[in-house]
């Protein structure tokens, strides 16, 4: 699966779910207050072994740089599977309480999901506090816990802009449109003019990526919830906004809902059926690989919004480096974690070899990625786009610790609605409902919207 | 999974909905029909809904022989039931060996290693097992065949985690052994299906006159009672066969070692770089395809090969009953 996101399968989210509240087997390390730059320069010179398990494709550079840096750690990389597989491996060894990896690729929604079960390490006292300011603030937020404990280094992110195909929109005459208003309209001319072609596609159980345009309608359904106490609020007028929305435009018949990232949707995308793909920074070379038969005939740009001349974003994929207490080796740890995120030469080679999308302002300032022009995007600074849309991504969005739960609640429900173009209200409401029910089997007290279920 | 490659499942949909009507209509042909007219009918409908049920299992092979022989960009744009304008088999097949310094045939070698080594041992297992069961009387027979009836209802996966966490305390995860020493066990199925055959292949007298010519259990079971038990022998030993060669969970999560991983584990790696962002990491789609063609053609051999060894009425003639 794509390091930028990830679809829900059945078997991890039945797998991670009933651990949830599992008891490990080895009792966590309770990290200090503050570790001296002696104790860490004398960490770092000690012969050690670090277990490393990710999916980023070419990771080995990276850890290459680290180790000519510090040639006293060796870095093991294990990469076993991407998603569901990967992160069902590492809560089988944590609950053994051995062989877990010592740092592993953790994707943000599923930090809350580690934290809650205390195996995440705090990296504060390792001095990733004062990493703050090299991050965007959203991103940051992300891996912050409510009392300021950082649970992770950012790797890469997934903010979210609209591919179009320039020559569609010229033959039918539409404006790029910069409202939602305006891209329904343009959905109807388009499917009038051309009935074989749609101007979007809403794939129906995408989950991360309704997560996403949830985020960039100003909703945040789990937002302030703290330990076991969770907030589920997937009902509100935001919410609503967005489902409406759609269901609209399914129910007009002007927008198609392929499952995405399906043999059906990759043809589609290659005979031009979808105008528009609305996707995250990670989606222009994926487009470029997939949909080659196309190339120079896509731009990017920002979402259309909700209100006029606003400017908002959200958040679809990305990853974190997270360090687990059960490791030996808790200072060499942190520092390789914060190592390959930030140092200048990994971070660079990261955003323009392996085209993950930057967490630094260092990176999203520099001119040698963002000036990069793409042939696919008819030379267009795609980087530069998306860096923009970035700083519009609001910090306010939390994930619950069962995200992979209400991303398979979320298919059966809205999902669903939506591309049926039915009630979505109803649907809405019954997304609560699973979500409450589920929260309260695994031990969390739920507090709800209005009626306070 | 991937997001990158087509699921093989979608495209016969018509042929599966179509399928159990054209069972059924012919179920009622023969009971409705009367006289000479019958047997004609009946063997039309038979033979169409035979057809449409093995073009059922076999439009998915053919969808990976045909995707086998597509580039990446062929696989994207053409349809997906027929072949594209050139051949790209050879290519596929030599970047598949090649890849990352030849991991696929390492996986493979793996593959060959737990399958085979986990399938003669489960065998012999269940075969002693189901021999005791069926011709052995001593207390809680029962209720061990029981126990055995009702562990078949246990799925593998579901034991996956449990059997993680008693590896973990013996220091065996990351080793074969992990996945050799399950995988003769966790199916009970073959003791369930060696007791029944034993069972019934197996005539009392049989044992009785090799003890009376002086044999021990152990010569009757091996050289008396083995030959007769060939036919379900091959059966079970396939079957543990296949279903190694197929796990995903247990290796997935046992496994460190990329020079361990079998065929599964390392294809589905791939399946997700394939799927990792655009190309950035090598073109790895039309690798997991051909590897996925590769890997069936072992369970293909082994199919005609034991084929031989189902022949039943071994035993008729060798004594009087």
């Amino acid at each position: 699966m794509n390091p930028r996101f990830r679809r829900r399968t059945g078997l991890g989210a039945a797998l991670a779910a009933p651990l949830a509240f599992a008891a490990c087997a080895r009792p966590p390390v309770d990290p200090p207050e503050h570790v001296s730059e002696a104790e860490i320069a004398a960490a770092m010179r000690t012969p050690t072994e670090l277990n490393f398990w990710t999916w980023v494709p070419g990771i080995e550079k990276q850890v290459a740089l680290f180790e000519e840096a510090y040639p006293d750690v060796k870095v093991d990389v294990v990469n076993a599977a991407q998603g569901a597989g990967h992160y069902a491996k590492i809560r089988t060894a944590l609950r053994a309480g051995r062989g877990a990896p010592d740092v592993a690729q953790v994707e943000y929604q599923l930090i809350p999901s580690f934290s809650i079960t205390n195996h995440l390490l705090d990296l504060r006292p390792y001095g990733a506090g004062e990493l703050e300011d090299q991050f965007v603030d959203w991103v940051w937020a992300q891996v912050t816990g409510p009392g300021g404990e950082v649970w992770a280094i950012p790797q890469d992110t997934g903010p979210m802009g609209m591919l179009y195909r320039a020559d569609l929109f010229e033959a039918h005459g539409i404006e790029v449109p910069e409202t939602w208003d305006a891209f329904a309209d343009a959905a109807r001319t388009l499917h009038a003019a051309d009935p074989e072609a749609y101007l979007t596609n809403f794939p129906p159980s995408q989950g991360p990526y309704f997560a996403g345009a949830l985020w960039q309608a100003g909703a945040d359904p789990f937002g302030g919830s703290e330990g076991p106490d969770l907030h589920v609020d997937v009902t509100s007028a935001d919410a609503k906004r967005v489902t409406d929305y759609w269901a609209g435009l399914v129910a007009e018949g002007v927008v198609s809902t392929d499952p995405d990232f399906s043999d059906q949707w990759y043809q589609a995308a290659n005979r031009g059926k979808y105008a528009t793909w609305l996707t995250a920074a990670w989606g222009p070379v994926f487009l470029q690989s997939t949909a080659a038969s196309t190339s120079g005939k896509w731009r990017a740009a920002p979402l259309p919004q909700w209100e006029p001349g606003a400017q908002a974003a959200g958040n679809w994929g990305g990853s974190t480096s997270a360090v687990f207490n059960q490791t030996a080796h808790p200072i060499q740890a942190a520092v390789f974690a914060q190592f390959i995120n930030t140092d200048p030469e990994c971070t660079k080679a990261m955003a323009t070899e392996q085209f993950l999308f930057p967490p630094t302002k260092a990176l999203l300032e520099d001119p040698e990625f963002t000036g990069l022009e793409l042939e696919f995007y008819g030379g267009q600074r795609v980087n530069e786009v998306f860096a923009q849309i970035s700083e519009t991504v609001s910090p306010d969005f939390q994930w619950s610790p069962f995200q992979d739960q209400v991303y398979a609640d979320y298919g059966a429900t809205v999902g669903t609605a939506v591309a049926e173009g039915a009630d979505t209200d109803a649907a809405l409401a019954a997304w609560q409902d699973r979500i409450t029910e589920y929260a309260r089997l695994q031990g969390f007290t739920v507090v709800g919207n209005e009626e306070g279920s | 999974m991937s997001a990158a490659i087509a699921n093989p499942e979608a495209p016969d949909e018509p042929a599966a909905a179509a399928q159990p009507p054209r069972e059924g209509e012919g179920r009622r042909e023969v009971r409705g029909g009367r006289g000479r007219k019958r047997r004609s009918k009946r063997s039309t409908l038979l033979t169409v809904g035979m057809l449409a049920a093995a073009a059922y299992f076999l439009l998915p092979l053919f969808w990976l022989v045909v995707a086998s022989t597509k580039s990446t960009g062929d696989l994207f744009s053409t349809f997906g039931l027929w072949f594209a304008g050139h051949n790209n088999l050879f290519t596929n097949l030599g970047n598949t060996f090649t890849q990352d310094g030849g991991a696929f045939t390492v996986w493979f070698g793996n593959s060959l290693l737990y399958a085979v080594a986990s399938a003669v041992g489960g065998t012999f297992l269940a075969a002693l097992g189901g021999y005791g069961f069926a011709k052995y009387r001593f207390r809680g027979n029962q209720a061990m065949f029981m126990g055995v009836l009702g562990a078949m209802a246990v799925p593998a996966t579901a034991l996956a985690i449990p059997i993680y966490l008693l590896f973990s305390q013996i220091g065996l995860t990351d080793t074969p052994w992990a996945i050799i020493l399950p995988s003769m066990a966790i199916h009970p199925f073959g003791l369930y299906f060696m007791r029944v055959y034993t069972d019934s292949a197996v005539p009392d007298s049989l044992i009785e006159s090799g003890r009376i010519d002086g044999a021990g259990d152990f010569r009757i079971f091996f050289q008396v009672t083995g030959r007769l038990l060939t036919p379900a022998l091959a059966t079970v030993f396939l079957f543990m066969l296949v279903s190694t060669w197929n796990n995903y969970f247990l290796p997935l999560i046992m496994l460190n070692d990329p020079d361990l991983y079998p065929v599964t584990v390392g294809l589905a790696n791939w399946q997700g770089q394939a799927s990792s962002s655009g190309g950035a990491s090598g073109d790895y789609v039309p690798l997991v395809i051909t590897g996925s063609l590769v890997s069936i053609f072992p369970l293909i051999i082994a199919f005609l090969f034991l084929q031989r060894y189902w022949t039943t009425g071994l035993v008729s003639g060798s004594v009087k009953q």
